[in-house]
Order: structure tokens, then C-alpha cells, then sequence
């Protein structure tokens, strides 16, 4: 058996292994099928609108690349980061300073291993979830799911490989650096000027299938992976860092009496991105707000309430900050410390209202003064904002605790999840989305909802609590 | 006085039975060893005694507290020191210190001149301002000793207590545990390392398949023998033993 026929092997068993661990055990077998489920769930939903296959199939290839950064970037970027994410882990690409093997062989086998594991197990039920939309738009569509299937993963490759380069630049210093930066430049100042940048990856061959964009298809991505796999240096280490004592400070000024939120806060701070990444998040998700709703309106006509809608949707952002406030310690880890498990709770939450609702108000600020609104549905946006916040909050530590990651790929817990951040936004988004004008009265039946949903999350959290501290000790 | 006591504790991780009825007793100023191949139960012993970790069955008391029903009580009490812990990633060791004195209620100058003190004798005083994340193993384990006697416990919990650090620091931290158990204090070891048990401890716990086998006094064993052989005597199967014996 060949020594990359073996690696191969060795890592698509472990990758398998990693998430059956992390997230439900056998449960997660069942995850393409719930992908497949939603993303059916949602086509079917888009029939019902004027959306076209070919506007989905771009939609998807841009989450294909999205997901290829986002899988380069933990796949590549060390084992120092992989443990912060994912604990105590050791895993065959990073084996090269102990066996005889080169890291050029393992970095390629374990690109083609992200290829073939989330080809099978992601992008291959979110085509198959086309379908049903492709058969009622024209059957004829149909045969064009291989292509699209093939053409999503070669774009989840490129995003890898993008990613790949530009950590494997940044391992070569101030120059690597520059080159980076100059090459994205390059491509921002293509794109504003109008050159077609889509046209130079995988999507050309699905949206113009040729002998000419097959080869376009491809050739960026090895472009890029060459570029990784020359530049990457892992012997790389960050320099060592020293910070003058700010913990007691500001603990003293915040009136804080365990620590513990004062020690969230600075991971949160001195951790990479810093508390960039937070607002980071809120950007994105104030986009995908901006376009969602500016589809929905060219799709039905309806003008939305941009206080209503940006409100509710911006309340997503909790989710986010939760995520990044719990990456850098486990609630075991405080039992050495004569602190109960509430106070590590205690001071999530703390850490959470100081930075979650001002982020989220702040671009909700942003989407007022933007795109103006009515002040009476900005008052009740910014209440439905912060209440939908606080549900989220409660809701994810009732089914994830200080790990909300894990739950993201447990079928179970992210169904559970979704059907029940689905009871409460659906409602909240339709009349947002399509009722207009909205009613006095329904101003207030909003505000009132979100201020139950506030109160169902904080209860929610509370009872929470006890039921980990149990799991924990047992 | 008794400082621990258990009797009878059992638990288990699913099909795994980890302790099968582990009765023990340490007294007061007692350096215990707990003794045992990997696998034995030792970290869950120590988990249980510093409430991490509730017992399926049994009985027990550390300093006259439960750490099942009272965990935080018996924390307080104790100072605990796991074996594959690492101070904050993102807190320096100074900030480590002014943590733990806030959740163990020390005042600011008692813990200025403990952690002076500490930095001394496990030569770390230039790696104070220096972000954790960024320390090596054996550095990290030196702030996280440092932090565990912070508040002058009576009782300390230690797994594997000298592992990563280097000689000198290694002799430096056996003579101040000798020194802090000659003050009355007692501390509890887990241990495979049977040099270790046998050069700092006064008594030793074998422990294997969950239970405690055997107890020896290291100062007392009889003449030409070690606790290497009552531990291979206790542990090992008679093949391994052979085997060892004819090894170059």
C-alpha cells in the first residue's frame, strides 16, 4: 500500500473519528441528512418565490468558498489554535516533525482528504437538496446537479487553498506578509473595476461548462495550494509576549467579585482578532441582514420595516459572541477553584450583555441611519433585538452550556436548536418582512413578544445551570 | 488527626470500572503517596477527595468536609494541583496570582510577598509579565505549583507532582514539600514515578485495578529491598517481573 494511499486513509478515519467525538458520537451520521433536510426546506421555500436554480447555484458556490475558508483556516493553521477550538488534540498532519514523512506529502494528502470528506458529507446533500427546486423550475435542470456537485467542491477547494497561501505567507514574515496583502489588493482594486473575479474560479465551468473554464476551474486552486504548501513554514512561532497586570485593575472597576468575568473579558481581548472578531461577526451577519432583506423586497414587493427586520435578525449576533466568549476555557477547568459552576455562568453572562447588545445595537444604529426607519419600529427593533439576544443566549445554554461549538454538528442539539430559534423568528420575521403597514397594535403585540422572549431566555439559562453543574460532577 | 479518609468508593465510567471500593486514610502532616500503574484510578481518586468528580458509591471526608455534597467548602479548604493543568492561556502569571487570591480571598500584600517568595524559590520572577500561552511546559507547571499553595492550605492534592521541571527546580520543590509537611501540613501525591514516591513521601498507596493493594513506609522497607519490588511484587505480572530482572 502506498505511503499516501495510507495517509490518505489514516486521516479521512480520523476526521471521521474527530467529529464523531466532538459531536454526538453516532449522531453525527445522521448530519447530511439534516443538512440535506434544511437545505430542501429552504429550496422548497424559494419555489414558492421567483428564484431561479441559477441563483441558488450561485448562492452555493458562495457558501462552498465561505466554507473552504473558514475549513483551510482551522485545518492549517496549527496545532495551537486546533486547541483552543477543539481541546487536546494530536492529529497525522501535524506528525511531520516525528516521522519520516515530508509536510509538502502530508499538507497534500490532507487537502485532498477536506476534498473528499466534505465533498461526500456536506456539499453532496446541499446538491441533492436542489433538486426538488430544479425538477419544478424544469426537469431538464436535473442533469445539471453532477456538474453543480463537482463544481461547489472544486469551489470549497479553492476557498481552502485561498486560505492555504495566505497562512503559508504569513509564516514567511513582513514579506510573505506584503505579498498577501498586495495580491488581495490586486484582486480587490479587478473586482471594483469591473473585471468578472468569479469568472476565475470553479464557477465559470458550472455557470459556462467548457474545455476553457474546466481548466479555470482548477488551475487557481493548485495555483494557490502551490503557493501554501512552498511558503508554509511550521517551525514558525509567535513571539513571546509581555503584558503589564491589567486583571486586578480592572476587576476593581468593574466590581468584580470571582474573577471570572474579568478573566472572559481579557482572553476574549488578548486572544488573536482580539475584539475585533466580535464586531467582525456582527458585520457579516449585518450583510447577510441587508441582503436578505433587500431580496425579500425585490422578490415580493413589499417594502420591509427596516427597524423590525433589522432588529430581529440582528438578535442572530448573540450566537456569535457566545461562540467567541466560550473558546478559550472549559468549565472543568475551574474545578480546582472554590467557585461553582453558576459563577462561571455568572460570568459568561455578564461578559455576554457587555459586549453581545452593543455590538448588536450598534449595527442595528447603523442600519437605522443607513437605510432609515420609522422611530416607533426602531423603539420596538431595538427591544425585539435585545430580547431576541437574550432568548438566544438562554436557549444555547440550555442545549450546548460553555460549549456551543460541539452542538453545531450534533444533529439532535442543532435540530433542536433550529426548530426552536425557528418558533420564535419566523413569526417575528413575517410580519417584519411582509405585513404592511404594520398595526399599533402589532407594534405592541412585538414588543411585548420580545420582552417574554427575554424573560424565556434568562429563565431558561437559570434552570440551565444546575442541570451542568450535575452533568459535570457525575 | 485524619486529614482523609474514604471507605469503600466506587466509580465508573460507563463499562469502565475505575475504583472498585478504594478505602484509604491519610493523617495530618503525612506526605502520601498514591502509587499505581496508568489507569489505576489514581486522578480519580484525587478528582473525588477535591470534589471534580462524585463518587458512584462510598464514603468521604477530606479536613472534616464532604466534597460530594459540599464541593466548594472542601476547594476552599485544599490546594489542588492536576497533573495536566496550565495557568490561563491569556492571563500572566502576575494576573494567575491576582486571580487566585481573589477566588481564595488573600489580600493584596499577603499575596505580593507569597508570589515574591514563590518566584524565588521556583525561579520564575522574569517570567511574571509574560502571557502564559507563552511560557514553556515546565514554566506553566512551576505557576501552577506556585498557585496551589498560594493560600497556604493545610492539605494539597498534587498529580505528578515534578514532571517537566528540571532537576535543580525538581530538588528545590521536594525539599519545600518536606518543609511544608513538617509544619503540620499534609500533602497527597499521585504518582507512577516510583523514585518519586520513594524519595519525598512518607507513606505509599499501591494502587491497581481501583482498589488500594498495599501500603508501605519508603524510610522503612527492610534491607536490599525497594519499593520498585513491593510495587512489581504488588502490580506486575510475573512474566514482566522476569523480564525486568534479566534486562541489561
Amino acid at each position: 500500500m502506498s505511503l499516501h494511499w495510507t495517509l490518505f486513509r489514516g486521516m479521512l478515519a480520523e476526521e471521521w473519528r474527530l467529529h464523531t467525538e466532538l459531536f454526538g458520537g453516532r449522531r453525527f451520521a445522521v448530519f447530511p441528512l439534516l443538512v440535506t433536510a434544511l437545505a430542501a426546506g429552504t429550496a422548497w421555500f424559494l419555489s414558492l418565490t421567483e428564484v431561479t436554480v441559477a441563483t441558488v447555484a450561485a448562492g452555493l458556490h458562495g457558501l462552498a468558498f465561505a466554507f473552504g475558508l473558514h475549513t483551510g483556516s482551522i485545518g492549517f493553521v496549527g496545532r495551537d489554535a486546533m486547541e483552543n477550538l477543539l481541546g487536546d488534540i494530536t492529529m497525522l498532519v501535524f506528525s511531520g516533525r516525528t516521522l519520516p514523512v515530508s509536510r509538502r506529502t502530508l499538507l497534500s494528502v490532507f487537502l485532498v482528504k477536506d476534498i473528499v470528506y466534505y465533498g461526500v458529507l456536506f456539499l453532496l446533500p446541499l446538491t441533492v437538496a436542489v433538486a426538488p427546486l430544479a425538477y419544478a423550475r424544469d426537469p431538464a435542470l436535473l442533469a445539471r446537479l453532477p456538474l453543480l456537485w463537482a463544481t461547489t467542491t472544486a469551489t470549497f477547494l479553492f476557498g481552502a487553498a485561498v486560505t492555504f497561501a495566505f497562512v503559508g505567507l504569513s509564516t514567511r514574515g513582513l514579506p510573505g506578509r506584503m505579498v498577501g496583502l498586495l495580491a488581495a489588493a490586486a484582486v480587490g482594486l479587478a473586482w471594483a473595476a469591473g473585471v468578472d473575479v468569479g469568472g476565475a474560479t470553479p464557477y465559470a465551468l458550472y455557470a459556462d461548462p467548457s474545455l476553457a473554464t474546466a481548466a479555470i476551474a482548477v488551475a487557481p486552486s493548485v495555483a494557490f495550494a502551490i503557493v501554501g504548501l512552498y511558503a508554509y513554514d511550521p517551525s514558525v512561532r509567535s513571539g513571546v509576549r509581555t503584558i503589564d497586570a491589567a486583571f486586578g485593575r480592572w476587576r476593581r472597576r468593574l466590581g468584580d467579585d470571582t474573577g471570572l468575568w474579568m478573566k472572559s473579558l481579557l482572553d476574549l481581548h488578548r486572544s488573536s482578532g482580539g475584539i475585533w472578531k466580535v464586531l467582525f461577526s456582527g458585520g457579516v451577519l449585518f450583510a447577510v441582514s441587508a441582503a436578505l432583506i433587500f431580496l425579500t423586497e425585490s422578490v415580493t414587493g413589499v417594502e420591509p420595516s427596516i427597524g423590525l427586520s433589522f432588529g430581529a435578525i440582528l438578535g442572530l449576533t448573540a450566537f456569535t459572541t457566545y461562540n467567541w466568549l466560550t473558546q478559550f476555557d472549559d468549565p472543568d477547568d475551574y474545578l480546582i477553584y472554590p467557585v461553582g459552576v453558576a459563577d462561571a455562568f455568572a460570568a459568561k453572562f455578564r461578559a455576554f450583555l457587555v459586549l453581545a447588545v452593543p455590538n448588536g445595537l450598534a449595527y442595528f444604529a447603523l442600519a437605522v441611519v443607513w437605510f432609515g426607519a420609522d422611530p416607533a419600529h426602531v423603539a420596538v427593533g431595538a427591544v425585539l433585538l435585545v430580547g431576541i439576544e437574550l432568548y438566544l443566549f438562554g436557549l444555547t445554554v440550555a442545549l450546548a452550556g460553555l460549549q456551543p461549538n460541539e452542538f453545531l454538528f450534533d444533529s439532535v442539539l442543532f435540530a433542536a436548536f433550529g426548530a426552536a430559534v425557528a418558533a420564535a423568528l419566523v413569526p417575528v420575521l413575517i410580519v417584519s418582512l411582509v405585513v404592511t403597514p404594520v398595526s399599533t397594535t402589532l407594534l405592541g403585540a412585538l414588543a411585548a413578544a420580545a420582552v417574554l422572549l427575554g424573560a424565556v431566555g434568562v429563565a431558561v439559562y437559570r434552570r440551565a445551570v444546575p442541570r451542568w453543574e450535575r452533568r459535570l460532577l457525575a | 488527626m485524619t486529614a482523609i479518609r474514604t471507605q469503600s468508593v466506587q466509580k465508573s465510567y460507563g463499562d469502565l470500572e475505575a475504583l472498585s471500593g478504594l478505602s484509604l486514610s491519610v493523617d495530618e502532616g503525612e506526605l502520601f503517596g498514591l502509587l499505581g500503574p496508568n489507569g489505576a484510578g489514581k486522578s480519580t481518586t484525587i478528582e473525588i477527595l477535591t470534589g471534580q468528580l462524585r463518587p458512584d458509591a462510598g464514603d468521604v471526608s477530606v479536613l472534616g468536609t464532604d466534597p460530594t455534597t459540599n464541593p466548594a467548602e472542601t476547594r476552599r479548604r485544599v490546594g489542588i494541583l492536576p497533573e495536566r493543568e496550565s495557568p490561563p492561556s491569556f492571563l500572566t502569571p502576575r494576573e494567575y496570582f491576582e486571580f487566585v487570591s481573589t477566588v481564595r480571598d488573600i489580600d493584596d500584600e499577603t499575596r505580593e510577598r507569597r508570589v515574591e517568595e514563590w518566584a524565588d524559590r521556583l525561579s520564575f520572577a522574569e517570567q511574571l509579565d509574560t502571557l502564559a500561552t507563552d511560557l514553556s511546559r515546565g514554566q506553566q507547571q512551576k505557576v501552577m505549583i506556585a498557585g496551589a499553595f498560594l493560600h497556604e492550605p493545610d492539605l494539597v492534592f498534587i498529580d505528578e507532582p515534578l514532571a517537566n521541571l528540571d532537576p535543580i527546580v525538581q530538588e528545590r520543590t521536594k525539599r519545600f514539600f518536606e518543609s511544608y509537611a513538617a509544619d503540620g501540613n499534609t500533602l497527597f501525591f499521585s504518582t507512577h514515578h516510583v523514585e518519586v514516591a520513594e524519595d519525598i513521601c512518607t507513606r505509599v498507596g499501591i494502587v491497581s485495578g481501583g482498589e488500594l493493594i498495599a501500603e508501605r513506609d519508603p524510610r522503612a522497607l527492610d534491607e536490599g529491598s525497594s519499593l520498585l519490588d513491593a510495587f512489581l511484587e504488588n502490580v506486575d505480572a510475573p512474566e514482566s517481573r522476569e523480564a525486568l530482572a534479566t534486562e541489561p
